[in-house]
């Protein structure tokens, strides 16, 4: 089965779902544990599920496969088991963090921004931002601390139907927190990217997500393997003369998370629509993400397998 | 040349449309989706491209959304921003 919508963005039967793997109702528990005793109790209950996961539920320990067994090649079956037990833990962990930050108010977590003034200054060269980030640490609470950089976020986020896991604004029903643009909107969302960069206010791109096919992105090399990553935010760069920065947010310890300004990209004006054009780009972007694995392995959450050739979305 | 010709020229042009000529586009299929096939950066390089060749920023929303059906609506937004000045 295969439709498209307005934009070309193909919608078709998949293996991989950006949908939670928990049920409606083990979200309601946690949500419920996280009110009743507190986000420690619901970090220690994370720990068990993630146990349980991975040790009975071999779906799970898939959807990390393809990222784990290229950044640690060569591992056995038991280190292959460990590594997959602490990226379920690390998603456990920030996903009962994004939900203690919608119920109990943001007291419950600290943020340490690098180069905030970094940030400040872009935005007041009244081009708007564009910030490149990636499925890294608890991304929506770097969304929710940057509305500190005093002027309004929009996030492009494509949203998977009947997903049960709610988002940080929508646990508090606040949906001012930050604006979702649909890149299967009208013409893909572009008219309000442009709006919101006219207006100088931040828009923000996961650049490890492709949607669309290979008209809108690049093949670049990651983790010794093909990969294809989306060139819109470059592209948008280029039209508006946003400045492009590389932020990757992270949990830094208990309750406390950082967010990392890795690199400010330049994209000249003009330089059109072949997507080839900002491989340069879109390659810095991806060598800044090889960076951040590197470093913090268990916290890059992306579980589509990015090697394959199946188009990403 | 007509605002639907130099529409359809710079639909092959500008977005690299491989394969296709001027003439071979129906000025009523949809720009998006099952007709040209346009995506997102196609919109962002035509949105921008309406603005520095023709001088007209989009302002409103809906309006853009409506104007960027077919190559017939986009030449008719056009062409009415620019008689009313």
């Amino acid at each position: 089965m295969r439709s498209t919508d307005t934009a070309g963005t193909r919608r078709e039967s998949k293996s991989w779902s950006a949908r939670s793997i928990g049920s409606r109702w083990q979200h309601r528990f946690f949500y419920s544990l996280i009110r009743l005793a507190g986000r420690r109790a619901a970090y220690v209950m994370a720990v068990f599920i993630a146990l349980y996961y991975v040790l009975f539920r071999p779906s799970v320990r898939a959807r990390s496969r393809p990222y784990l067994s290229r950044r640690f090649p060569g591992r056995n079956a038991l280190l292959r088991l460990w590594d997959s037990f602490r990226i379920t833990v690390e998603i456990g962990k920030v996903l009962v963090d994004r939900a203690a930050l919608g119920i109990l108010g943001p007291g419950q977590l600290t943020v340490r921004h690098s180069r905030r003034e970094d940030l400040l200054e872009r935005i007041r060269e009244g081009r708007g931002l564009i910030l490149v980030t990636a499925h890294a640490g608890c991304w929506q609470f770097a969304m929710e601390n940057l509305r500190q950089l005093e002027t309004r976020v929009s996030l492009l986020l494509l949203r998977e139907e009947g997903d049960v896991d709610l988002h940080i604004f929508e646990h508090r029903g606040d949906d001012a927190a930050f604006r979702i643009i649909d890149p299967a909107g009208p013409l893909g969302g572009a008219l309000e990217m442009l709006q919101v960069l006219k207006h100088g206010e931040v828009l923000c791109i996961m650049g490890d997500r492709a949607m669309g096919g290979d008209r809108s992105t690049v093949e670049v090399e990651f983790l010794g393997g093909r990969v294809r990553v989306p060139v819109m935010p470059y592209q948008l760069g280029s039209a508006t003369g946003a400045p492009v920065v590389v932020i990757f947010p992270y949990n830094s310890g208990p309750g406390s998370y950082s967010l990392q300004v890795e690199k400010v990209i330049r994209v000249p004006e003009d330089m059109g629509r072949d997507p080839e054009a900002y491989r340069l780009h879109a390659e810095a972007f991806i060598r800044a993400l090889e960076g951040f694995v590197e470093d913090r392995p268990y916290q890059f959450f992306n579980f589509f397998d990015m090697w394959s050739r199946e188009p990403m979305r | 040349m007509t605002t639907v010709e130099k529409l359809k020229k710079i639909l092959v042009e500008d977005l690299n449309l491989e394969g296709l000529t001027p003439g071979d586009i129906d000025e009523n299929a949809p720009l998006f989706g099952e007709g040209l096939g346009l995506d997102s950066l196609d919109a962002v390089e035509l949105i921008v491209i309406v603005q520095k060749r023709f001088g007209i920023e989009i302002q409103n929303l809906d309006e853009g959304k409506a104007a960027f059906q077919s190559v017939h609506t986009l030449a008719s937004y056009i062409e009415g921003r620019l008689s009313n000045g």
